[in-house]
């Protein structure tokens, strides 16, 4: 069981999380120009680095979203912080 | 169709336990349903319902210690869930910086006494008691949950209603 650090909560098991999406990700606007690729692309595709990456997630238990930074090939949690700036 | 064909789904789920006699008893901890609270959902500026509406509640995280009642409970940055042994009087709906929503119903809650209480909740969830967590808020046994302690050795476990009888199963399932 790997342990991820909610901003707020603490560690927590990682069955209380779950991946939103790859931080930096900014939503095509305005919405009635964005083509239906793009708009597919902003939804669906996703850069998946290998080593290093930042990602929001949602720790499910206290509903709060966050970025973590963790690496994909160790799965060692580099760190986390609210997106609001707090904690 | 005969009847005999007609899928009958009542034997599906274990019957329903009756919770004004329902008890848990092993060795070294029991558990007993708590029946009758109240509970209200504050999100907002939850600090400022507590302030003017239960001035003497004391915030629980996971695992801390909340002697008192009512109990601000906090289940997130921005939310308690304020229980006590008599009517909370806190009006429903959005007050300015905070708003509550009665959640008496919502929630089971069940308390387990005893020295072997806290093995008994390390069974259900591998996040450490002893971290100090502002929030209360778990996923014990699989389930959204609430937990924070009454006493030392008391333990309280809120999950959402229909989640109540298989809570109990799951601690009847534990072996002391």
């Amino acid at each position: 069981m790997q342990l991820f650090p909610c901003p707020f909560c603490g560690p927590r098991d990682e069955t209380e999380f779950q991946f939103a999406t790859e931080a930096g990700k900014a939503l095509p606007e305005p919405a009635g120009d964005v083509s239906a690729d793009r708009w597919a692309a902003y939804l669906y595709l996703k850069d998946n680095p290998k080593g290093v990456t930042r990602e929001v997630w949602l720790h499910s238990t206290c509903g709060e979203f966050f970025l973590m930074e963790r690496d994909t090939v160790t799965h060692a949690v580099i760190g986390s912080r609210a997106m609001g700036g707090e904690a | 169709m005969a009847s005999d064909a007609v899928h009958d789904s009542a034997a599906k789920w274990p019957v329903f336990p009756d919770w004004s006699g329902a008890v848990i008893e092993r060795p070294g901890w029991s558990g007993r349903p708590v029946l009758g609270l109240s509970q209200v959902l504050v999100s907002g500026d939850f600090r400022a319902a507590l302030s003017a509406h239960a001035p003497t509640a004391a915030e629980a995280g996971l695992w801390s210690i909340a002697p008192t009642d009512p109990i601000a409970a906090r289940i997130a940055r921005d939310r308690v869930l304020l229980v006590g042994s008599r009517p909370l009087d806190l009006p429903s709906g959005w007050n300015g910086t905070w708003a509550a929503s009665p959640a008496s119903d919502a929630w089971f809650v069940v308390d387990l006494e005893g020295p072997a209480v806290e093995h008994v909740i390390r069974e259900g969830t591998a996040a450490d008691l002893g971290a100090s967590s502002p929030s209360a808020a778990i996923l014990f046994a699989g389930v959204q949950a609430i937990l924070y302690r009454t006493a030392d050795r008391c333990a309280r476990l809120h999950v959402e209603s229909p989640f109540g009888p298989y809570l109990w199963r799951w601690l009847e399932a534990r072996a002391g």
